[in-house]
């Protein structure tokens, strides 16, 4: 009996290393196909996610949003409201933001829309609006009557929404209306973020609000802050409030608002995508393994015939389905990682909400590698215990 | 000196179902085989010479009957106990060689052995019995880089590997040319001038001269 356990690790290794080779490229390559195709899909969609949760802090939010306490409209002394945010450790910047609803004209077309104060340079070190500028430049701290509008506002073939916009260019002198106050600005830039929201907002400076608004000089309504270890965002809420600052926080994920229902659906698309990746995943190797097995059944009459147990014979299958599976997993991974990935890196999706690489991660990866060996394992159980209970005599003749 | 009955079967009979049609294939076969006989059973194609091989080689289950071997009845034996009697006391010399084509000679001929004993005491034996049967520049040879009457050789040295009490044999030379066929029915001389109990099947005239006994069926019938 003892000696008969090693009986399965000689046969399969004796077959893998002595076996057809181009039967052993043929599976491996399949095994890695099927893994790739396991992968590839899960991380793009985890790609989707997590550049769509990017432009949501770097256009959007930052990694914390404060907005003032209910009953109370704005911040009043915003300069010494960043001193403070800005104190506490892990606390990247802070800039703030005084949004306004308004009505913009440009010849026979308008529309209403947010229309942002900032201070450009405390902007750009939390946000990164200044890096999808796609005509123009982005606004100077000082400039009264310069506005940047969102794609959506400006219009033009990037702007899905180009029949509801103003078709401004770069030079064009728009109107802006709040509530009766009118006044002109020059457009400075158009962006693109990717991100529906802020597409739909145009950004003006504090000085060109308060050239309007003189009251409104030094408040805010909204206060971003980047972290320097993201992650920590709980944490970073926590210090703010022990250091007085009042406000109703939000994270990132807080902000994202239709983005997290994205993520969501795309989470369940990746979870569905997956089984059934799996799914195939088995049907592939099933097949593989038991054309493999049919193609022996002689052979394995044979074996039965002169005293190999069948088990012996199930085992040896399960364990060169085991070497198939690691080779080809790992053959998966390494085109995975080693070109796959590094393409879509350089190349990544252009899509209408995010340019999209492949994101996977380590956990996830790891799970994915045992289910495929798991799996390759299992099915090709199948076929060997198909093969072992058929009638002696039937696979000695092959039948 | 009384030889000793080796295998005894008694009003075997076995049917096949074709569809509707069922093909009496033995019919009332009774037979005794002495140790250290040499056995040949003849007759025409369908005469149910390989199905009564398959019955006394426990490769199969007669309807009807008894076998006996070695004194004890092993007719009605499940397949798991079978296999335990074939591995220690039967060997089988197939037609078509029935090698493993990814082992080599040795590996071939000590698979059987490598059940039961470790690998070193085992291989020594394979390599004498593949030099018994002349492989001796053949011993790393895979089946596919020897030619027919080396693989006969090689399943002839496997069947032998276990020390079994009787060698069966389908029609050993069917697939060989005369000399190599010639090698082949020489090496069974041999090994019945040692003692070995062999039972074979064969077609060929020339080769009956080599049996202490031939036997005749004709339509499942043992004349």
């Amino acid at each position: 009996m003892k000696y008969e356990f090693k009986i399965p690790f000689f046969l399969a290794f004796r077959q893998i290393t002595r076996g057809s080779k181009w039967t052993f490229f043929l599976i491996i390559f399949l095994m890695a196909a099927s893994f790739i195709n396991l992968v590839f899909v899960s991380s793009l969609f985890k790609g989707i996610i997590k550049g769509s949760n990017e432009q949501v802090i770097n256009m959007h939010s930052g990694h914390i949003m404060i907005k003032p306490n209910s009953g109370k409209d704005v911040f009043e002394n915003r300069d010494d409201l960043i001193e403070e945010i800005e104190k506490i450790p892990n606390i990247e910047s802070a800039t703030t933001q005084f949004e306004i609803g308004g009505n913009l004209a440009l010849n026979e077309k308008s529309g209403n829309w947010i229309i942002n104060a900032i201070n450009p340079d405390e902007e750009v070190k939390v946000t990164k609006l200044f890096d999808s500028m796609i005509s123009g430049e982005y606004l100077k701290s000082g400039d009264r009557e310069g506005i940047i509008l969102g794609k959506q506002i400006a219009g033009g073939d990037v702007a899905e929404l180009d029949a509801f916009s103003l078709h401004a260019n770069v030079g064009d002198t728009i109107i802006a209306n709040f509530n009766g106050v009118e006044k002109e600005f020059v457009v400075r830039g158009i962006f693109n973020s990717k991100y529906m929201t802020v597409d739909n907002t145009a950004f003006i400076t504090y000085a060109g609000l308060e050239s309007i608004f003189p009251a409104l000089v030094n408040q805010a309504n909204t206060a971003l802050v980047r972290l320097i270890e993201p992650g920590e965002e709980q944490t970073a809420i926590n210090q703010l409030k022990n250091a007085g600052i009042h406000g109703t926080f939000y994270t990132w994920e807080d902000a994202a608002g239709i983005m997290n229902s994205v993520t969501s659906s795309f989470l369940t698309i990746d979870f569905i995508l997956s089984f059934v990746a799996t799914l195939i995943a088995a049907v592939t190797i099933f097949i593989v393994v038991y054309i493999d097995i049919s193609n022996k059944r002689q052979q394995i009459g044979i074996l039965r015939a002169i005293g190999v147990k069948p088990y012996i014979i199930r085992s040896a299958y399960v364990i060169i389905s085991s070497i198939y599976s690691v080779i080809g997993v790992a053959v998966g991974a390494g085109l995975f990682f080693g070109i796959i990935m590094p393409y879509f890196v350089a190349h990544p999706f252009v899509l209408p909400i995010v340019d999209a690489t492949l994101a996977i991660e380590p956990g996830d990866f790891i799970f994915r590698m045992e289910s495929i060996i798991i799996v390759s394992i299992l099915v090709s159980l199948i076929p060997s215990f198909m093969i072992t209970r058929i009638k002696l005599l039937n696979a000695i003749w092959g039948k | 000196m009384d030889q000793k009955v080796i295998i005894s079967i008694r009003n075997i009979e076995k049917t096949y179902n074709l569809g509707e049609i069922k093909v009496k294939a033995l019919r009332k076969i009774s037979l005794d085989i002495q140790e250290g006989e040499f056995l040949i059973i003849t007759g025409r194609n369908g005469s149910g010479k390989s199905t009564l091989l398959r019955q006394i080689g426990l490769l199969d289950w007669p309807n009807r009957g008894q076998i006996f071997l070695d004194g004890d009845e092993v007719t009605h034996l499940k397949e798991k106990h079978r296999r335990k009697i074939r591995h220690k006391k039967i060997g089988y010399i197939f037609q078509e060689y029935a090698l493993i084509p990814e082992l080599n000679a040795i590996e071939n001929v000590m698979l059987p052995a490598m059940l039961i004993e470790p690998t070193k005491s085992c291989k020594p034996r394979a390599i004498d019995l593949l030099k018994k049967v002349g492989l001796e520049n053949r011993l790393r040879h895979q089946p596919k880089q020897m030619s027919g009457g080396e693989q006969q050789k090689v399943a002839i040295a496997r069947a032998l590997i276990n020390n079994p009490k009787i060698l069966f044999a389908d029609e050993p030379t069917a697939n060989l040319d005369s000399i190599a066929a010639g090698g082949i029915l020489e090496i069974f001389e041999r090994l019945h001038a040692e003692g070995h109990t062999i039972v074979m099947i064969s077609h060929e005239q020339d080769e009956k001269s080599y049996a202490s006994r031939i036997i005749e069926l004709r339509d499942g019938v043992l004349l």
